[in-house]
């Protein structure tokens, strides 16, 4: 499937801003199952520094500064994606999870090396007892861990609302398990918090998904949204994407943006900046479908 | 100890009392069958010379310097003394050359080590790849900083300045306890040290046969020169400090001078172009090298902790643009990891090819299996280090449920803990209440980046401590000799300038937040003065009222310029006395508003962060301000209240006074000079109100308490003799030019000052400052005095106030010279605005 994604972030502040620093994951990384063709970051007024590189995590980071006054910032990111799917093997197929648990530390295999730093606490993922006993009835002895992760993807998409209005991004995981609702951002955290608490290794991932208009209806431009998924390490087939918002396995519909241990690694635009007061966001986001090149 | 024979020798009545080596400890000093260890003869026979009784008073010479420098160790000092005092011991800890040369050997070589560790960690990894090192272990420390990855060209130095804590262990053997590398603090101790028992005790340190420290500190000078790249022949390198609040800012202060470079705070610097930039009064000054001492995830809200405010936005992404060096880089961090010891002789293997010299004291990290079932088994023997928060967990002083409850925390995470040995430091001759007695110590070695690869610091500081540790938080220090095998000269680290130097005086180069903190340092010493002197006037009164006798109607008017309110009064005129008195005293008071510590807080706090502008005389003047508050009682007794604001006046003008002569005529004193008189101008116009228009009781007392409270009965009495009349005190105090006491002398200098301020190029027109100060000066000379004095008899007629111009006039002299403050700050400080987070993230 080929796309294109426009991801345009508006910042308008109250008063004039003198100087800022930015750092922007917006320009899409490729994989295995995606391919990247023209990518560009307009950014409004132009800044007077702009520099791209690869962060720790193999991400596209794009560093900016702004030098002259201004009062609006406007960040525009256009890529031209082209999705492959994606081949898995039948669920059972897999090795059982706490076989993984047990060996993924021995595992000579440079994937396996990489995957260890993904099973430890990053600042917004603590593992604790609560996400263990949430995972637990997924997990039982034995079980395959492409089943088992799931199972777990499942009971997510069930057990939980999608409430837009609920959390920020200062709300803690235990307040999401505890009170049973949140964003793609939090589901993919509290499903990271559980994996990495059973000593699995999982890593956050952020992108775009195409939304389809419902039925007989027209597609509206810029409605789609930023999203957020997970992906699980199995030892012999490598990262395997999830996502719990929507109980499936991404597949050539999720655009990937950029991976970390959770969203502190890929928030898509950072910036400090100087004077500003206060100031209104407003992001659009359109996957626009586009017909394969002939 | 050595059998006496017939008579004790000096040395040996010295150590009388001092103990054999106790429990299997090594000792410096002594064997454990007595006899002295090769190395003390020479401090040993100096001491002797000057004998035990003399010892005592040296030690309190060398404590008085030192707390008279300023040197502190702690954090949030405020004038009541919470700060812990720093005291050196007079005997110095000989170390032979032959055995330092072992440790300068050690230590170079870990500091090579730690620097190639760092440039693999945050490049290509291969200790992770090749399995030396778990990656758990690198993760689990919060001083891994992910965005530090690949930040650094590659043979760029990671580490230029390292320092490591080293004992002696039970046989003698130096080992290594850890590493400090974000703000390796204790060079400038050590260096203060010397040079405070140098000045103690001149006869034992003239010829003595050690080695200097001054060519280590010239070294890391021409290093952090040698590092710019940019400016080669005149670098332009800061040290950067998290500011006067800061635990180790005395030696932050006292290093910049030192190596003769500036010291900034982060909001002194600023991000531009990709390359780091001092804002100064004259603008913005390329900044070449940074020696920091902020720690790693504080430098940088943009890509590091996004709460902090002591880092500069933008420093990382300048330093990947090479824009900028930082000594030691950012992502160091990731080397105070306690886990790392037990891999390092490995690590030394794997990335130098070599034996690793200097070995840590024994640790284990729980995140190895077989590691952390002895952990386990033997907690009550040992130190647990919890890598998240870099807290530490004494095994020993856990009950059972408690070493319990730390096992079960263990095991849920055990690549989160690192065990330690307690090692039982060697012990050492200390100076404690008139005896020798013994004492574990530990030392801290200092390394630097040469030109030809690490040097080791001919000396260190030495911390004798009950713990044995370096607490960090002051305690007993020591200086430690290298011994040499003659005398070494002497080597100031002025030296002569290679090729031509620029001359430079115009002093724009001063940090606008300086100027700042000068302009509010002038501004609250002032307001110090006049509230002593008003307090002694009142306190003047009080006395002479005595006990018994009625109102005092002047007093009440001395209230009212010191904002006090009496409050509740018991019956009779000894009532009205306790309670004046107990208001009055209260300007003491801790948590006085307005009051005298408050001011003081005020002065020091701004005086502190300019420490580096302000010269040594002046800076110990506030330092015995500071003491004599310290000491004083709350609340004082009246004689000792007034006893402590004559010296305090007299302090606070050898302050200024010494500023005056010391420091060069330019831009930084005449902020200070600014602050001064701009404070001193509205509290003369203001006691002229108070007396003259709003006293409910005017006449000669009260003229009388202005003219000695402004300092000037003097000057009246010589031109009118005894004769008070306000037209006479009127003209003396506010339009005599040629009294330094009267406001038109004040406005006349204040107009002056701001002229020679730095002005924004290209205007033509007159700053707000200059226009305000104008607006001030013209209302005064334009003053028709024959129509004042009419008005101010009319007014006496009335029933005693100055009359209605005289009021009018004193309140359009104030209101510019109120707004004088904010336009200054606007036209000068005004950088001041604190980086904001686009996005909150924790």
């Amino acid at each position: 499937m080929n796309y294109r994604v426009t991801h345009r972030t508006t910042y308008r502040y109250s008063g004039r801003v003198s100087l800022c620093h930015n750092e922007a994951r917006l320009l899409p990384r490729e994989t295995p199952s995606q391919f990247v063709g023209e990518t560009k970051l307009v950014i409004e007024p132009k800044p007077a520094i702009y520099h791209e590189r690869r962060d720790f995590f193999g991400n596209r980071v794009v560093y900016f500064s702004i030098q002259d006054l201004h009062q609006v910032l406007k960040v525009t990111a256009t890529s031209h994606i082209t999705g492959a799917p994606r081949v898995l093997p039948p669920d059972a197929a897999s090795p059982a999870w706490d076989e993984v648990a047990r060996v993924v530390r021995r595992l000579p295999e440079l994937g396996a090396l990489e995957a260890r730093q993904f099973m430890l606490e990053s600042p917004f993922i603590r593992p604790s007892h609560e996400l263990l006993d949430y995972a637990r009835p997924s997990f039982a002895p034995d079980r395959p861990l492409l089943e088992a992760v799931l199972d777990l993807n499942r009971r997510i998409f069930k057990d939980f609302t999608y409430d837009p209005g609920f959390s920020t991004l200062a709300t803690p995981l235990s307040q999401v398990l505890e009170e049973r609702r949140g964003v793609c951002q939090d589901f993919a955290h509290l499903a990271i918090g559980c994996l990495r608490s059973l000593g699995l290794a999982a890593r956050y991932v952020s992108g775009y998904l195409e939304t389809l208009p419902p039925p007989g209806k027209e597609r509206l431009v810029g409605a789609d949204a930023s999203h957020a998924w997970l992906a699980v390490f199995i030892p012999g087939l490598g990262w395997v994407d999830l996502d719990p918002t929507n109980d499936c396995l991404p597949g050539e519909r999720h655009v990937t943006l950029a991976w970390g241990r959770d969203y502190s690694d890929v928030a898509p635009l950072k910036g400090v900046m100087i004077g500003g007061g206060t100031h209104a966001l407003d992001v659009s986001v359109d996957v626009m479908p586009l017909r394969p090149a002939a | 100890m050595i059998e006496a024979q017939m008579k004790p020798t000096a040395v040996e009545t010295l150590l009388a009392d001092y103990p054999l080596p106790q429990d299997g400890r090594w000792d410096v000093l002594l064997r454990p069958d007595g006899s002295l260890r090769p190395g003390w003869d020479y401090i040993l026979g100096q001491l002797a010379e000057l004998g035990v009784s003399e010892l005592q008073p040296r030690y309190e010479e060398a404590q008085r310097l030192l707390r008279e420098n300023g040197v502190t160790f702690n954090a949030y000092e405020d004038s009541r003394g919470a700060n812990r005092a720093w005291s050196v011991d007079p005997i110095p800890l000989p170390i032979e050359g032959s055995d330092w040369a072992e440790v300068e050997a050690g230590v170079a070589q870990r500091t090579r080590l730690f620097d190639r560790l760092l440039a693999d960690l945050y490049g290509p990894r291969t200790v992770l790849r090749r399995g030396v090192l778990p990656p758990e272990l690198v993760h689990a420390h919060p001083g891994f900083l992910h965005p530090a990855w690949n930040s650094l060209p590659e043979g760029h130095a990671w580490l230029v300045c390292h320092g490591v804590d080293i004992a002696r262990d039970e046989y003698g053997h130096w080992v290594a306890l850890g590493d400090r590398a974000q703000a390796p603090s204790g060079e400038g101790y050590a260096l203060e040290n010397r040079i405070t028992l140098a000045r103690a005790l001149p006869t034992v340190y003239r010829e003595a046969p050690l080695q200097r420290l001054a060519s280590f500190l010239e070294t890391e000078r021409a290093t952090l020169a040698r590092l710019a790249a940019r400016h080669l022949d005149s670098p332009n390198v800061v040290l950067l400090t998290p500011g006067p609040g800061s635990q180790g800012y005395f030696e932050h202060a006292y290093l910049a001078n030192y190596l003769s470079i500036s010291l900034v705070q982060g909001e002194d610097l600023v991000v531009r172009d990709g390359r780091v930039w001092l804002k100064t009064l004259g603008g913005l000054q390329a900044v070449d090298v940074i020696l920091r001492r902020v720690t790693d995830a504080w430098c940088d809200p943009l890509e590091l902790r996004g709460d902090s405010v002591l880092g500069v936005p933008g420093l990382l992404s300048a330093v990947r643009e090479g824009g900028v060096t930082l000594a030691n880089a950012l992502g160091c961090g990731a080397m105070e990891n306690p886990g790392l010891l037990p891999f390092l002789p490995a690590l030394a293997r794997e990335l130098l090819g070599e034996e690793l010299r200097l070995p840590s004291v024994a640790s284990w990290w729980c995140g190895r299996e077989q590691d952390c079932d002895q952990v386990l088994g033997s907690l009550d023997r040992l130190l647990v280090h919890y890598l998240p928060d870099r807290t530490r967990i004494d095994g020993a002083r856990l009950d059972e449920p408690g070493r319990q409850r730390l096992r079960e925390r263990i095991r849920n995470a055990p690549h989160l803990f690192v065990a330690q040995e307690r090692i039982r430091p060697a012990t050492a001759p200390v100076w404690a209440d008139g005896r020798i007695v013994a004492e574990p110590v530990t030392l801290r070695a200092f390394s630097v980046l040469a030109e030809d690869g690490y040097r080791v610091m001919p000396g260190a500081l030495a911390w004798a401590t009950p713990e044995g540790a370096p607490s960090g938080q002051g305690g007993i220090t020591k200086d430690v000799w290298v011994l040499a095998d003659a005398p070494q000269p002497h080597v100031s680290l002025l030296r002569q300038a290679h090729g031509p130097i620029i001359v430079t005086r115009d002093g724009a180069d001063l940090p606008s937040r300086v100027a700042d903190n000068l302009f509010w340092l002038g501004r609250y010493g002032e307001r110090y003065d006049i509230l002593s002197r008003l307090l002694r006037e009142a306190l003047q009164r009080l006395v002479e009222r005595g006990e018994e006798a009625g109102d005092d109607s002047c007093l009440k008017e001395l209230l009212t310029a010191l904002m006090l309110d009496v409050g509740e009064v018991e019956a009779g005129p000894r009532g009205r006395y306790l309670a004046l008195r107990r208001t009055l005293l209260s300007m003491f008071d801790d948590q006085r508003e307005n009051g005298l510590r408050e001011m003081f807080a005020g002065m020091l706090r701004n005086g502190r962060a300019v420490r580096d502008h302000l010269g040594d005389d002046s800076f110990r003047v506030l330092n015995r301000l500071r003491d004599n508050l310290q000491q004083l009682p709350s609340p004082p007794s009246i004689s000792g209240a007034r006893k402590a604001l004559d010296e305090h006046l007299t302090l606070i003008a050898a302050f200024f006074g010494l500023c005056n002569e010391t420091m060069p005529h330019h831009y930084g004193w005449r902020f200070l000079d600014i602050g001064r008189f701009v404070e001193r101008t509205l509290n003369t116009l203001n006691l002229l109100e108070v007396v003259f228009v709003r006293a409910k009781h005017p006449g000669l007392p009260l003229w009388e308490v202005l003219l000695s409270t402004t300092d000037n009965m003097t000057a009246y009495r010589r031109r009118y003799r005894s004769a008070l009349h306000p037209n006479a005190i009127l003209d003396l105090l506010l339009f005599d030019e040629d009294n330094p006491r009267s406001v038109g002398y004040l406005l006349r200098r204040l107009a002056r000052q701001i002229q020679r301020l730095p002005q924004p190029s290209g205007t033509p027109y007159r700053s707000a400052e200059e226009r305000l100060i104008l607006q001030a000066q013209s209302t005064l000379q334009l003053v028709d005095i024959e129509a004042l004095a009419a008005s101010i008899r009319e007014g006496e007629e009335e029933g005693g106030s100055g009359g209605h111009l005289l009021a009018e006039l004193l309140a359009s002299l104030m209101a510019p010279l109120s707004e004088l403050s904010d336009a200054l700050t606007h036209s000068h400080f005004s950088h001041s605005e604190t980086p904001r987070q686009l996005i909150d993230m924790l």
